[in-house]
């Protein structure tokens, strides 16, 4: 992982569509994002940028991996140093799956809800979005359009993970912030009761 | 493209004799084990070879066979005592490289050396890696002008190795008291011929590695996997052979045929290792005149159902030293115990130094930016590309 004042890069995207994207990483587990994770893509030769969030992490194994799995106990110290070597040191591969929820067109427009035009070209470089980015692209709740529509990924779980990373940022208002990501559900689940209930849980539980 | 139906006939040929190589292979085995039950003891073993390790060391060159270096029989076997693995470190160390090619589209090679500290201690264990990229005509072309071959390559890889071990040694003596053993994937004593001033060389500085190793306070160790070669069985039927024999028989022995680890495998139960044998090789000589002569000894990390035979390979000032050797073989055991038996500090060494197909192709990519940069168009050769296409069929 490459850690710059601004940007955390996190790896190449793998393979992508205009509703998301897959990103192929080999960084240490401490480093891995988070699920609910804001991430940024370069699209149009770099010149706009989609916006994304983290929804499936899975790592992969290898023969390495394999032959300790039947040898090395957790909480055995004669195997301490071994299971925190494979956690901390070893590269494993890890696959980072992302869904789309807006872009920008260019470095000083307004964040667009919705599909980008264009997906991310494979080996683009993927970075986790600062403050200032989520905070932008959270100022309207309808960024959780995209999420609501997309049969494809946990949203259920995924919405409330992401409304309450964005919640944090707006620490002068938190409340407001998620009253009206609230009442934005309420409306565009209108017809969907149990499961607007379910997502409203979630928040509540926090 | 390989025609298969016209060497069918040899096929079934080296099939037969597999089978009575194998047949022949038992009976020197059972021959073995019984001249190893019957071996006297090492200080009258050692007395026996003397006529043969005087004659051999005038006249046609030194004998090759195991010399016992441990009191008492040679049969006697140690046992993994069980001693707490605490406060003692293990560094692997392993390397690889990208070989020189004239095709390719700069003549460089590149050595990559990878390395983990594993400290028994509850602490994650710390990774690192050295690399040494040489495009410098004296680096790539001998004495010849011809482009260094695969083994020059290798006794430079072996000298980074014990050059990172003796540096990592040194680091960790600073914040460590405990025993630190330094261990190699491979011989400890130089396995190469000197030939010329660069293997010289490379031989000094290897021994001089060595030596900064135990000046750091550190103990290196070498560890061959399924080792090949017959030291102990020259031994056995040196052991069988009249005085007067010595020097007119010693080329017949019975048991060529065989090599040590398959005898091990028979002998050697699961944490066990045998007693310390040394060689009166010319390297070993030299090794000797520097203080670091080389003892060997066969150990089995494996278990009752999966035996692991290896060759524990350390300066004879480090064999002498009781508890370090009673650690470093408990170490062992526990190491090989995660993965087959063989040491993870090893393996996860050897991962760190990989330099994968993908890593290579990266950094000819990165060669080709820079020479364009500078207004140089490389490309690989006709004959290069032309293998890559026919590599991607």
């Amino acid at each position: 992982m490459i850690t710059t004042a601004q940007t955390i890069t996190i790896g190449n995207v793998l393979r992508a569509d205009i509703r998301g994207f897959v990103v192929a990483s080999r960084i240490p587990e401490p480093e891995v994002p988070t699920f609910g994770t804001f991430v940024s893509a370069p699209i149009q030769q770099g010149h706009a940028a989609v916006i994304g969030l983290v929804y499936n992490i899975s790592l992969q194994d290898d023969p390495f991996l394999r032959n300790l799995a039947v040898t090395v106990t957790p909480g055995d110290p004669r195997s301490e140093e071994i299971i925190k070597d494979q956690r901390e040191n070893r590269v494993i591969p890890v696959e980072i799956a992302v869904a789309s929820v807006g872009y920008r067109l260019n470095e000083t427009s307004a964040y667009v809800y919705g599909f980008p035009p264009q997906p991310p070209m494979v080996l683009n470089s993927i970075t986790v979005c600062d403050e200032d980015t989520i905070r932008k692209i959270t100022a309207s709740p309808d960024f959780l359009r995209t999420l609501l529509d997309n049969r494809d990924v946990p949203a259920d779980e995924l919405i409330p993970a992401a409304l309450l990373r964005a919640a944090d940022l707006h620490p002068e208002d938190r409340h407001g912030f998620l009253l009206s990501a609230g009442r934005y559900l309420a409306r565009y689940l209108g017809r969907d009761p149990v499961r607007l209930e379910r997502i409203l849980t979630r928040i509540d539980q926090d | 493209m390989l025609h298969i139906e016209r060497i069918r006939e040899d096929i079934i040929s080296l099939g037969h004799h597999a089978a009575q190589d194998r047949q022949a292979r038992r009976k020197a085995l059972a021959l073995a084990q019984i001249w190893l039950d019957e071996a006297v003891e090492a200080d009258q073993l050692r007395v026996h070879l003397a006529p043969l390790l005087d004659a051999r060391h005038a006249a046609a060159g030194p004998w090759h066979g195991a010399i016992p270096c441990s009191p008492g029989k040679i049969d006697h076997h140690r046992p993994t005592e069980d001693v707490p693995l605490v406060d003692l470190v293990l560094i692997g160390v392993d390397g690889s490289q990208i070989y020189p090619d004239r095709h390719a589209l700069a003549v460089y090679y590149l050595l990559q050396v990878g390395a983990l500290t594993f400290r028994y201690d509850g602490n994650t264990p710390t990774v690192h890696t050295r690399e040494w990229l040489r495009y410098d005509e004296a680096d790539l072309y001998d004495d010849q002008g011809y482009l260094i071959d695969g083994e020059t390559l290798s006794m430079e890889r072996m000298v980074k190795e014990m050059e990172v071990l003796a540096d990592l040694v040194e680091q960790e003596r600073r914040s460590a008291a405990s025993p630190i053993f330094a261990l190699s994937d491979g011989p400890l004593l130089w396995p190469y011929l000197e030939r010329g001033t660069r293997t010289s060389t490379h031989f000094s500085t290897y021994l001089g590695a060595l030596h900064n190793v135990q000046k750091a306070g550190g103990i290196p160790v070498g560890y061959v996997d399924r080792p090949g070669g017959q030291p102990l069985l020259d031994l056995l039927w040196a052991s069988r052979l009249a005085p007067e024999e010595l020097t007119t028989r010693i080329e017949e022995n019975p048991l060529k045929t065989l090599s040590d680890d398959e005898l091990m495998l028979k002998v050697l139960a699961p944490g066990a290792w045998t007693p310390w044998y040394t060689r009166a090789t010319a390297t070993n000589r030299r090794h000797a005149e520097d203080g670091q002569e080389i003892w060997f000894c066969y150990a089995n990390l494996g278990t009752q159902h999966g035996p692991a035979i290896a060759r524990i390979e350390v300066p004879s000032w480090a064999a002498i030293q009781d508890a370090a050797i009673t650690a470093l073989q408990a170490a062992l055991r526990h190491q090989g115990s995660v993965l087959n038996g063989y040491p993870y500090v090893l393996a996860r060494a050897h991962e760190e130094a990989l330099v994968t197909t993908q890593d290579k192709t990266t950094l000819e990519q990165a060669i080709q930016r820079e020479l364009f940069s500078v207004g140089i168009l490389a490309q690989p050769s006709n004959k290069a590309r032309q293998k890559l296409l026919l590599g991607r069929k």
